[in-house]
């Protein structure tokens, strides 16, 4: 910077200065739009990094250990379990579904399924299991007579209506409720927020009693271990990879303590920004648009500057600082509030989260939202600064002092171009998810430059409808054009506003629709899971009795963990993020000798009747695509702590949505069938028949365990419908963005409304008159506004729903049509409140001063 | 550090040499364009100012006085012919020269004062000492808006000054830099009688004491005649010269 330059700023900052002491009339809007923006995203950046920060805080506790090791459907043997207890201190459990019964009520009784923990006297290693009473673990779990003790959630107590002291049955043994659980520390860790029934715990010695721990049973023995400081995690896994190469467990660090529920987080935390920016972009508008009319009053004095002999490049600076000095105001409101929030929405979201928010200030989340408050504030009011810096200085001589409306130097449409890709840039740098970011990014342009053509094709039509009989309509689709009109700025900021709310309201509708109409059509009334084989007969012996049973299929099924792909490590293979989740955990296995009816294959060849050579798979083309693979290339599965290599015979087209039993991978019949396995079966059935199905299965077999689909459906709806409150709470702060813009774009053309009317009622006019031309104005901008909303928001949703959700889309016409009125009469009546008062304008006094 | 070059010093009123002009015009045409075809404001002004001159500019309403004014300020660009003032051709400077070619040598007195209204009496005054990166930019300015009688008037904001004390801040400002030449549009338009007079004897006690060349637009002839040279315009032509002194 030359040292012109350098003194040139210092100028302009001295002249800034002077002008801002007239203080921030004009900029409510301004500093309105940025504070709502930057607080939205410090909002959900806070709260979202205090969430995260409870999940790391509480990790070990939440972990139940330093260092977590799952295996499914076996227990560890002697030797892993004396390995994993060398070091550290351990703790072991058994985690299963299970039904639950009060022994009070006879065969025909209410019964439950729940999500029964097995402990052991170890447990917990970190935190405290908190029960009402408080109860030693002898009196807890120990035996009291012939039963041992049992504690259980308040939902079980809620649905069985069960209390202490009453006996409880799970599966064939008998226990007696000693306590309700009051805070389980670990809970987190396990199914995290999904889960299909309460807890209910007793003692891992006494799990024997209740006949579930059979071959195959889906059972997850989980061993938790508190290592001393002196040793480290990463090498204590190293070692006990080294001396168990081919166990097959899961082993989670402290940094994977709730993986689900930290998916979640991101995943709502990354739209919920998404949002915000969307409010920002708004408010961007309204920035423009507030830096517009302030500028617009001060053609004079920038004129009276150039005259006096401040080259263009001085004004661009002294106003450049006014705005940037002015958005550090509005930016640091909206850091107050974004910090703020999260001490008022913990109680919100402690709800429906089981996750405390640890509130404090998170500099990385407020440091970007300030930089998205900046780059907006730079992005979107450079333009109308560098415009105003070409009033021509002459203009004085005439008084004639009129804004310019001329495109600004190159220079500057390149700076501003710059801040814009930046913009773009820290949405999708900043972003968990590059991909969605992008589509963002690529969705928020398009919808801007959509909504910045259609306000021009308003513009245009509407001179072109020429002259209209009525003289009202024509006054108010005449307005709709002229110069100075808020048209465009309107449609921008609140078309966007409204778009984002029905995308989300769409989105929303959507899922629920699926969840509530679509799915339990055709889906099964129960899934009945821990069959053994022996079962089989007799199972379906007795569904056959049952008037209302439609169909029964069972399959055998294994649950294994792909550990390598294409002969790479899992871990460390390239896997598409949508595809993640196959690798994540175990996965449900099966083999069989027939291709599956409701999965057709789509590249390969099924293998032949009696196929006897080596291991073959049929893959989900989906997966197969994500992993990178294809046929003949191989995939190496662990299940029950042995490892074997498949190759890729086919690919099959698995259509999730229609809930049947559907495997991700099916074997060739040989090495799975002699494997333990415990079988699967749905029920498709008439809903009268529900209930006697439940009692009659559940009584037969005690260690079989039904999931009904509807329950299970209800509890996914309600997170989801959870997730949607809050996108749409969120939503509203774009629309409110939105409405500022409108109010905005109503105070700056309030001397022009003045005007109008009053020139109106020299000409003959009644206010009613001038009344009806506004509500017509209003009423036609908001219509078409909201109906062009209405029309990028379903766009939106589709696309939404189509490739992030691989979910149909049905228009949801109510809700678009709640949305295009909703709008109509927002616009209506705040332009009509912001003229209202224009009616009462005496005439003499303006026409005598002009 | 005073940052005023002063090409014209030899040619001030108080030596001898009054010769070199400082104001020179020659076949100035400016079209405008418009939605009903080429208007022409100015159809080939000659016009030479010496240094040291005060000229009234007179003529009818549409004439091209404020258009000339405007050309020689250097806020407008002819369509065609030369104009060179205090020894710069304008046709040849760029924006950002233009600007400190008024910063340097020119100041403007406007019928409508122009001062700038979030900005105190001195500050209005200081500005352009400020953009000429003046040091003692607000001494100046104190001193300067002393000697037109607003001593006691420093920190009023223009909406707390009377129009006569608005446009006696404005002659400090324009002098403040001590211009060779000074545009003044209508100074009294919106002044009433006395007032203005106060203004107009300001105006040339100022001139005369820096030895400011004067061009003064207005309607009053008798305002005009105080003028050493008076120049008619009609139709964008200058119909009378006026007679130049000696």
């Amino acid at each position: 910077m030359s040292s012109e330059d350098a003194a040139s700023w210092t100028l302009a900052w001295r002249l800034a200065r002077r002008e801002l002491r007239s203080g921030v009339r004009g900029f409510r809007v301004f500093l309105a739009c940025l504070t709502v923006g930057v607080a939205a995203i410090a909002a959900v950046g806070s709260t979202s990094s205090g969430l995260t920060a409870s999940l790391g805080n509480d990790a070990r506790e939440i972990l139940g250990g330093d260092v977590a090791v799952r295996l499914v459907q076996r227990p560890a043997q002697q030797s892993e379990q004396r390995h994993l207890g060398t070091t550290g201190r351990l703790s072991g459990s058994a985690e299963m579904r299970a039904m639950v019964q009060s022994d009070a009520v006879g065969p025909n009784g209410a019964r439950s399924l729940v999500e029964l923990k097995a402990v052991d006297d170890a447990y917990p290693l970190y935190g405290a299991l908190e029960t009402e009473p408080r109860l030693s673990r002898q009196d807890l779990f120990g035996r009291r007579g012939e039963l041992s003790g049992v504690a259980v959630a308040p939902q079980l107590v809620d649905r069985l209506g069960v209390s202490v002291g009453d006996i409880l049955r799970v599966g064939d043994g008998r226990f007696e409720i000693r306590a309700i659980l009051a805070h389980e520390p670990d809970r987190l860790a396990g199914s995290g927020i999904f889960s299909l029934g309460p807890r209910v715990m007793i003692a891992k010695s006494a799990l024997a009693e209740t006949g579930l721990e059979q071959p195959g049973s889906l059972i997850y023995y989980t061993y938790r271990v508190a290592l001393p400081d002196s040793v480290d995690p990463e090498d204590w896994i190293a070692d006990l990879n080294t001396e168990f190469p081919d166990a097959g467990w899961r082993i989670r660090r402290l940094d994977e303590a709730a993986p689900q529920i930290r998916r979640l987080v991101q995943r709502v935390g990354l739209f919920l920004t998404f949002v915000g920016l969307t409010a920002l972009l708004v408010g961007g508008v309204g920035v423009a648009n507030a830096v517009s009319a302030y500028l617009d009053g001060k053609t004079a004095v920038i004129a009276t500057l150039k005259c006096l002999g401040a080259p263009a490049r001085l004004i661009v600076r002294i106003y450049l600082l006014q705005i940037l000095t002015l958005a550090g105001v509005g930016i640091i409101a909206g850091l107050v509030l974004g910090v703020l929030t999260p001490f008022a929405a913990s109680g919100v979201i402690a709800a429906f989260l089981p996750v405390p928010v640890s509130t404090g200030i998170y500099p990385g989340a407020l440091l970007i939202a300030a930089l998205f408050g900046s780059l907006t504030a730079l992005s979107f009011g450079l333009w109308p600064v560098a415009r105003a810096a070409q009033i021509p200085a002459g203009s004085l001589f005439r008084n004639l002092v009129a804004p310019v409306r001329a495109r600004p130097p190159a220079v500057y449409v390149a700076i501003t171009a710059v801040g814009l890709v930046a913009l773009a840039a820290l949405a999708v740098v900043t972003a968990d998810d590059t991909g969605l970011a992008l589509w963002f990014v690529g969705g928020a342009a398009a919808a801007m430059a959509t909504f910045r053509i259609v306000a021009a094709l308003i513009a245009i039509a509407a001179r072109r409808v020429g002259n209209l009989r009525q003289p009202a309509v024509r006054l108010a689709v005449a307005a709709l054009h002229r110069p100075g009109t808020p048209t465009p700025s309107v449609v921008l900021a609140l078309g966007l506003g409204l778009s984002v709310l029905v995308t989300i309201a769409q989105v929303d509708g959507n899922l629920s629709r699926q969840i509530r109409e679509e799915l339990p059509t055709g889906a099964p009334a129960f899934f009945f899971i821990d069959l053994q084989p022996n079962q089989i007969a007799p199972f379906e012996a007795l569904l056959a009795d049952i008037d209302g049973v439609e169909k029964t299929v069972q399959v055998p099924m294994l649950r294994g963990r792909i550990t390598s792909i294409a002969g790479v490590a899992a871990e460390t293979a390239t896997i598409d993020p949508n595809s993640r989740w196959a690798i994540r955990g175990d996965r449900g296995v099966t083999w069989s000798e027939a291709a599956p009816e409701n999965s057709p294959v789509v590249e390969g060849e099924w293998w032949q009747a009696h196929y006897d050579g080596p291991q073959l798979v049929s893959l989900d083309a989906d997966v197969a695509a994500g992993f990178g693979v294809g046929i003949g290339d191989t995939l190496t599965v662990n299940v029950l702590g042995r490892e074997f290599t498949a190759t890729i015979a086919n690919l099959r087209h698995i259509d999730w949505q229609t809930l049947s039993i559907n495997f991700v991978m099916i074997f060739s019949p040989g090495f799975l069938e002699a494997a333990p396995r415990s079988h699967i079966a749905i029920v498709h059935a008439d809903p009268a028949a529900e209930a006697e199905i439940e009692r009659g299965v559940t009584n037969a077999f005690r260690n079989v365990s039904a999931v009904r689909v509807r329950d299970a459906l209800e509890t996914v709806n309600g997170i989801v419908t959870g997730i949607g409150t809050a996108v749409r709470l969120a939503a509203l702060v774009a629309l409110v963005a939105g409405t500022l813009v409108l109010a905005g774009a109503i105070a700056a053309s309030h001397r022009r409304r003045v005007y109008d009317s009053v020139v109106l009622k020299v000409l003959g006019a009644t206010r009613r008159n001038v009344m009806t031309i506004f509500v017509l104005e209003y009423g036609l901008l908001g219509l078409v506004t909201a109906s062009l909303a209405a029309i990028v928001g379903s766009i939106a949703a589709w696309a939404v729903l189509r490739f992030l959700m691989n979910i149909d889309w049905v228009l949801m016409p109510q809700t678009v049509a709640l949305t295009v009125i909703g709008a109509t009469v927002i616009i209506l009546a705040i332009g009509v409140v912001g003229t209202w008062h224009t009616l009462g304008q005496k005439t003499a006094p303006l026409l005598r001063n002009d | 550090m005073m940052d005023l070059p002063d090409p014209q010093q030899s040619q001030r009123p108080d030596g001898a040499t009054a010769a070199k002009p400082i104001v020179e015009l020659s076949d100035v045409h400016l079209h405008l364009a418009s939605a009903g075809g080429k208007v022409n404001i100015l159809r080939g002004l000659d016009l030479s100012v010496n240094a040291g001159e005060t000229i009234g500019v007179v003529g009818p309403s549409g004439s091209g006085k404020s258009t000339m004014m405007m050309v020689i300020a250097g806020l407008e660009r002819p369509t065609s012919g030369t104009v060179r003032v205090a020894g710069s051709e304008l046709a040849t400077l760029n924006e950002d020269a233009l600007a400190l070619f008024r910063r340097r040598s020119v100041g403007i007195v406007f019928q409508a004062f122009h001062l700038v209204p979030t900005m105190s009496a001195v500050e209005n005054v200081a500005v352009p000492l400020e953009f000429a990166r003046i040091d003692d930019a607000f001494e100046r300015a104190r001193a300067s808006l002393e000697t037109v009688g607003l001593g006691d008037r420093l920190t009023h904001y223009p909406s707390q000054l009377s129009g006569g004390e608005q446009q006696r801040v404005a002659i400090a400002r324009a002098f403040a830099t001590e211009p060779n030449l000074l545009l003044a549009d209508e100074p009294t338009g919106n002044l009433d009688g006395d007032t203005g007079t106060q203004v107009i004897d300001i105006l040339f006690e100022r001139a005369a004491r820096f030895g400011t060349t004067l061009l003064l637009i207005t309607h009053d002839r008798g305002l005009a005649q105080r003028c050493s040279r008076v120049v008619q315009l009609r139709d964008g032509r200058i119909v009378d010269h006026g007679n130049t002194p000696p």
